[in-house]
């Protein structure tokens, strides 16, 4: 606290009370108001009812929320904290020749930097560990960290990133999924095939249920790259002990399988890591995934300090993981009345540089490509493929806004050209209860028909235009 | 001028991994005054998912969410869980909460059995009571059974187990299997203007019915539609990171990523649809996925309707409707002659 020289003045020519009133006297640091508690909080009643399911209760946390109460992680400082940043690649695809850290190192606040080759286990992912924590021999995307530094105060981490200077020998790279795909394209992770997944539904007969449809359409559909854009950036708060337990305080969604992960990256034992799921602002699928993890465990235990890092907006956007951008092909066979006899699917999903959640979207893709109809002839064969952009990953719907955009946009194709309602087209085709999915499930608990239905009353579908 | 237009979308959406494993732990101990703690793996991202396994564990014991503290996200003191992800927590945690909340209740009615005279198979819980089923005359308050279990029996009330979705896995060449145990549905129509001399769309309406079994929380199931709605409407109509020739991304901060806020938030009306999955707690299934997957879709079709173009790609920006009406409708639709 600093006291202005006003507040030493004689009492006789300024009271304390006057000095105390004026504002400009006295200068204390930002803190939060305190918040007077009542006696007996108050508890609404739709907590308190019995039974409970179906009550409109209000949430645990939305009192702490409200009152601005709720502690996430920016607002954690530990004793002696430090701030990590991390340096990104900016460029898409290169061999690291040198990563030159002397000069980063030599100024004063920086208490530790963390390149690639530092870290036990370089590598991670949900499905194939393709990932590098930071980059130590190759660049994938230009998100990709390739130094670490630890410093006093965020804006020294920031600056001592300026002096790392990293060598870059450019290599090949290629962006587009559909190019990406051919044989003479470059590759993402040399020697393997650029396909890193594919996926298959197949059921009844294709050419034949086309030679029985009445009318055939076909179109192509595309999407784009998309961010979760979390309220909260990816954060973190890592304190290597005297033990040699580490404690990471972080914004994981999954916290079982990041410890696993994390244990794997630093060669130790799981019960040596205990991971903390804060209060998260917001995950949407883009906090599924260890990300800095094991960089700020590392430059913990290097400093014998706590560590904290939180992303910036822009390597949330940059180094997280995004939605998949696809590109679908549709293929239709209805009869006369718009009953759908056959569905022919083609997917490929753009996957940028790592796996990350991949083969979990393109699965959840490839068997909910043909939309929630009964169709006796389907045949969907999803790719998805690695590219030298920012890794797609998990994100609300894995897969399924995309199709449903394709397979919703082709219904109301076929219903204009055959002069159907857009409801009673869907109404002849969708599931009910026992319907058979692409997959040769028995469906139960199904209500599509009544949600379409539900749906309509509540717009007036049926009333026509307003 | 504008252009008024509607378009309709469903969609199926399954719970929890595909044919992988997926389990959730928990565990739900009876606290000797009748109050109970949960302890859960699972990690609060802003859905309300505590407070939801707070009313299944509620449900269970026969006592009020407020009567229920959920403690969760520490690999340290809590039992694993895969995690919030896969709109799964619901479904799979929450069933995992009712066989802990269930464990511990046999416990009480071992307790309670001799105490009011019967077999502990003929009691049942219900409003922070042990009472005898159908006669309801003769019950116990839970609390004295919870202190009873404790202090005299030795026997304190803690359940404990782990639930996850059966599965079948998947013919690699057919992909015939049962990939998911569960899935919901959902439709959703968007009414649009679209101005057909700059090409910008307005969303002025959503009606959303959607399916998520049993709502353990009618409130927290409309908080989930409505913000899936939000990104829906980005994905639509103005999301989309860009990059140069490089690699490298132009437009990585919210200045110059676009994206929805409160103001182009159109009105939502919402309809839970009746629904009850003998396979989740409850009759639940979930909600939180589903609820942003047919929004887009909607959308694009209130465009088609208003204005006659079909928009192939994603995002429908100003720039793009107003490409598309002045190419004119129905350029790339290909109909193909039947064979």
């Amino acid at each position: 606290m600093t006291v202005d020289t006003k507040l030493e003045t004689p009492v006789d020519t300024q009271t304390m009370e006057q000095a105390v009133l004026e504002p400009a006297t006295l200068r204390l640091p930002a803190v939060i108001p305190p918040v007077p508690f009542p006696i007996e909080t108050l508890v609404p009643d739709s907590r308190q009812q019995t039974p409970a399911v179906g009550q409109r209760a209000t949430r645990s946390d939305g009192r702490l929320h409200g009152l601005g109460q709720t502690k996430y992680i920016d607002d954690i400082v530990l004793p002696g904290m430090l701030y990590a940043r991390i340096k990104r690649a900016g460029v898409a695809s290169a061999r690291i020749v040198r990563v030159d850290t002397s000069a980063a190192e030599a100024m004063p606040g920086v208490m530790a930097v963390l390149t690639g080759r530092e870290i036990p286990v370089n590598s991670f992912g949900p499905s194939f560990q393709d990932q590098p924590v930071l980059a130590d021999e190759r660049v994938f995307h230009a998100g990709d960290g390739v130094a670490a530094v630890a410093a006093v105060t965020e804006q020294i981490a920031i600056e001592a990133l300026e002096k790392i200077k990293v060598e870059y020998e450019p290599l090949p790279a290629v962006f587009d999924p559909v190019e990406a795909m051919k044989e003479s394209a470059p590759k993402v992770h040399p020697p393997n095939s650029n396909i890193y997944a594919t996926k298959v539904v197949k059921r009844g007969d294709l050419d034949r249920g086309f030679a029985e449809s009445a009318h055939v359409f076909e179109r192509q559909f595309r999407t784009q790259m998309v961010e979760h854009v979390p309220l909260e950036p990816h954060a973190t708060l890592a304190e290597w002990d005297a033990n040699g337990r580490v404690t990471l305080w972080t914004t994981l969604g999954r916290i079982t399988l990041g410890r696993t992960d994390i244990a794997r990256t630093l060669k130790m034992p799981v019960n040596r890591i205990r991971v903390v799921g804060t209060i998260v602002g917001g995950n949407f699928g883009g906090k599924n995934e260890i990300t800095q993890e094991p960089v700020l465990a590392l430059l913990s235990k290097k400093t014998g300090r706590p560590v904290k890092g939180v992303f910036s907006r822009r390597e949330e956007f940059i180094s997280s993981t995004t939605r998949h951008p696809f590109v679908m092909d549709y293929k239709t066979g209805v009869d006369k009345e718009g009953k759908i006899i056959a569905r022919k699917v083609r997917l490929v999903l753009d996957g940028g540089a790592y796996c990350s959640w991949s083969e979990t979207t393109l699965g959840k893709a490839c068997i909910l490509a043909p939309g929630p109809y009964n169709i006796d002839n389907v045949h969907v064969e999803a790719f998805v493929v690695y590219t030298n952009k920012t890794m797609t990953g998990a994100m609300r719907g894995f897969g399924a806004p995309q199709v449903c955009f394709a397979y919703e946009s082709h219904m109301d194709d076929i219903a204009a050209a055959l002069g159907i309602d857009p409801l009673e087209i869907r109404l002849r085709n969708v599931f009910d209860e026992g319907s058979i999915s692409p997959t040769g499930q028995v469906l139960h608990s199904v209500v599509v028909r009544d949600s379409l239905l539900t749906a309509a009353e509540r717009f007036g579908w049926r009333e026509g235009r307003p | 001028m504008k252009r008024r237009g509607r378009g309709i979308a469903c969609m199926w959406y399954p719970i929890g991994f595909t044919v992988a494993a997926n389990p959730s732990a928990a565990t739900v101990k009876v606290n000797e005054d009748g109050t109970a703690t949960l302890l859960t793996g699972t990690v609060e991202t802003g859905q309300g998912a505590l407070t939801v396994l707070g009313q299944i564990a509620a449900e269970a014991l026969g006592i009020s969410t407020e009567d229920v503290h959920v403690v969760s996200g520490d690999t340290d003191t809590t039992p694993m869980d895969t995690g919030a992800i896969a709109s799964r927590t619901t479904y799979v945690t929450g069933n995992a909460v009712r066989l802990a909340a269930e464990e511990a209740c046999k416990i009480l009615f071992d307790v309670a059995g001799p105490m009011l005279g019967v077999r502990p198979d003929q009691l049942e819980m219900r409003d922070r009571k042990i009472q005898v089923k159908n006669f309801p005359q003769r019950s116990l308050p839970l609390g004295e059974v919870a202190y009873h279990a404790q202090a005299v029996k030795g026997r304190p009330a803690i359940g404990s187990a782990t639930w996850n979705p059966p599965t079948v896995p998947m013919d690699p060449e057919t992909g015939q299997g049962k990939p998911f145990n569960t899935y919901v549905y959902a439709t959703q129509i968007a009414e649009v203007d679209v101005d057909d001399e700059t090409g910008e769309v307005e969303v002025i309406r959503i009606a959303a019915a959607h399916d998520c079994g049993t709502a353990i929380n009618p409130m927290l199931v409309e908080g989930q539609i409505e913000g899936g709605i939000a990104m829906g409407i980005g994905l639509a109509l103005q999301e989309e990171i860009l990059f140069d020739s490089q690699g490298r991304q132009i437009n990585p901060n919210l200045t110059n990523y676009i994206m929805p806020t409160s103001l182009d938030m159109p009105a939502i009306e919402v309809d839970i649809v009746d629904s009850y999955d003998p396979t989740g707690p409850f009759g639940a299934k979930g909600v939180g996925e589903p609820t942003s997957v047919p929004t887009a879709a909607a959308i694009l079709n209130a465009i088609h309707d208003a204005v006659g173009v079909r928009i192939t790609s994603l995002p429908a920006t100003a720039e793009k409707v107003l490409a598309a009406i002045k190419a004119g409708p129905g350029r790339e639709m290909k109909q193909l002659t039947a064979a």
